[in-house]
């Protein structure tokens, strides 16, 4: 019954507080007891906010049966990365650095889900200041729920494994390059990358100012669209956030696909190893038949994306890392050391053309995107990996290539675009790994592709299945 | 095109005083190959007339 509980979509919890059937009490007690019994193996948590998160659910509950006005999320519990700030709670950024940092204020994203009644259950794990190819984790190794020896993705590492096992309701993560996407896709969660302006960043560590985003996950679509809803939005604490109006994500669901015209990025679609190609054809036809107008669309420079991407954001990265590269490099796992001072010495040259490779890749999206109301693409170009092999020595100039640039290439183009883009479940492998379809829109369209995936995970039966952990 | 040795990635360390241990120099000098390869394609875009802006940006 608790399991059923935790499983239970966002909306649907936090109806089930607001007419008084279920505590908001009971509900964080269930989502610590699963945490207790699942994560000494999943490591997604750096942090439990325990005894803080009892107390509000039971301030929550005093507040409903005084029936008082609450907030979309009242009671309902929600982890982080611990990229964002919290106040009163230690916000490491997945590094020895800041192993006793604690944040002094709320990020803005953080106190808008408060702001709605959500409870704070605790921080997530992820790469080291959220850059990917981490070898040692100091707060922990995280674990593919589905496969404990599989990686569950990054840089959200944390927020792919506690929204896909149930250890919250839903969760926060932070997309540069595809750091949302890519754990939503290899644990079978949603996760959603918003239009670069759509949600304030402020009180986010950041890797690359141009590029960063923050994000929700959940185990369905709606669930996404809920907490985009409430997050999403100016803050003049974020002088890059749009004044937009944000639309209602959740009641622009429903929509019929007929005439919606989706194009399947060539690439991306022929760099997909032949299980992730066959889910993505499978996930092509499906919405064929709910009436989209699906074809396919050339991108030439997208195989590019992803050295094009880490020139740019490893170069911001390293700027910003540099002082402490120098004076407390030792305390850096050393695939994150490694890779920052990899950066800080590529040419400067190099970076200038990777920014206007990255103003052709940017108008290759655009224009495939007046022609189309969004793309589709696979998240990654396999399911997730063995851990260990992210963890064996790189020993030449083209391993380095391999691991670090061919993925990459996936979930990159939408960030070096600026648009949105989401991972929805569609499918599993053989071996009973999640795979990911990945949706890209128009800037400020983050409804359409919401609508896209809604239609599509109604339509499979993906979202009904939980990893096997008892 | 040629690769960067370690000797040469050391050199430009000290000379940006990176401190590049012994233990990373063979790593980063791969990294750093590869990347520089990956990048090299980019000389055959017409890239002298693209605008290097950030990001897409909305003029409000």
């Amino acid at each position: 019954m608790a399991n059923d509980v935790a499983f239970l979509e966002a909306g649907a919890l936090a109806r089930l507080v607001r007419e008084k059937k279920l505590s908001p009490v009971e509900l964080v007690g269930i989502y610590l007891d699963r945490i207790d019994r699942f994560d000494h193996r999943l490591r997604a948590y750096i942090t439990v906010c325990r005894e803080e998160a009892l107390e509000t659910a039971r301030r929550a509950e005093a507040s409903v049966m005084r029936g008082e006005s609450v907030g979309p999320l009242h009671g309902l519990p929600f982890a982080v990365k611990d990229q964002f700030a919290a106040r009163g709670v230690r916000t490491t950024q997945g590094s020895r650095l800041f192993a006793s940092t604690v944040a002094d204020r709320d990020a803005t994203v953080v106190a808008r889900l408060k702001h709605a009644g959500g409870i704070l259950l605790g921080k997530l794990n992820l790469t080291e200041f959220a850059l990917g190819g981490a070898q040692e984790f100091p707060f922990g190794q995280p674990r593919n729920p589905w496969n404990e020896e599989h990686d569950p993705g990054g840089s959200s590492s944390g927020s792919g494994i506690a929204t896909a096992a149930a250890l919250a309701a839903v969760t926060l993560g932070e997309d540069t390059g595809g750091s949302i996407r890519s754990p939503a896709g290899w644990c079978g969660a949603v996760g959603v990358r918003p239009t670069w302006g759509r949600v304030s960043r402020a009180g986010v560590f950041p890797l690359c100012w141009s590029m960063d985003a923050a994000g929700p996950l959940g185990r369905t679509v709606e669930d996404a669209a809920l907490l985009l809803g409430v997050i999403a939005g100016r803050d003049d604490a974020d002088p890059t956030t749009s004044r937009r109006a944000v639309p209602d994500y959740v009641a622009g669901l429903r929509r019929d696909l007929s005439g919606v015209r989706l194009g399947v990025i060539n690439e991306l679609v022929a760099g997909a190893d032949p299980d992730m190609r066959s889910a993505l054809e499978a996930a092509a036809a499906l919405l064929r038949r709910l009436g989209a107008v699906v074809d396919s669309v050339s991108l030439p420079l997208v195989p590019m994306a992803g050295a094009v991407f880490m020139a740019i954001a490893d170069s911001e990265g390293a700027g910003l890392h540099r002082p402490w590269l120098r004076e407390r490099g030792a305390e850096y796992d050393r695939g994150t050391r490694r890779r920052l001072l990899t950066a800080a010495l590529l040419p400067a040259a190099a970076y200038h053309q990777a920014v206007r490779a990255r103003a052709l890749i940017r108008a290759q999206v655009h224009e495939a995107l007046r022609r189309h109301d969004a793309l589709l693409a696979p998240m990654a170009p396999t399911a997730a990996p063995l851990i260990a092999s992210a963890r064996a020595p790189i020993t030449s100039r083209d391993e380095a290539a391999r691991r670090f640039f061919t993925r990459r290439s996936f979930g990159t183009p939408a960030s070096l675009a600026g648009v949105p883009a989401l991972s929805v479940p569609c499918g599993f492998t053989s071996s009973g790994l999640p795979l990911g379809l990945q949706i890209l829109g128009r800037p400020f369209d983050e409804a359409t592709i919401l609508a896209v995936a809604h239609a599509y995970e109604q339509a499979t039966d993906w979202h009904h299945r939980h990893p096997p952990l008892d | 095109m040629s690769e960067l040795t370690v000797e040469h990635v050391r050199a430009m360390a000290n000379a940006l005083t990176l401190p590049v241990q012994d233990d990373d120099l063979a790593e980063v000098t791969h990294r750093l190959n590869a990347f520089l390869a990956a990048l090299e394609p980019l000389a055959e875009l017409s890239l002298e007339t693209v605008e290097p802006l950030p990001s897409w940006l909305e003029l409000e």
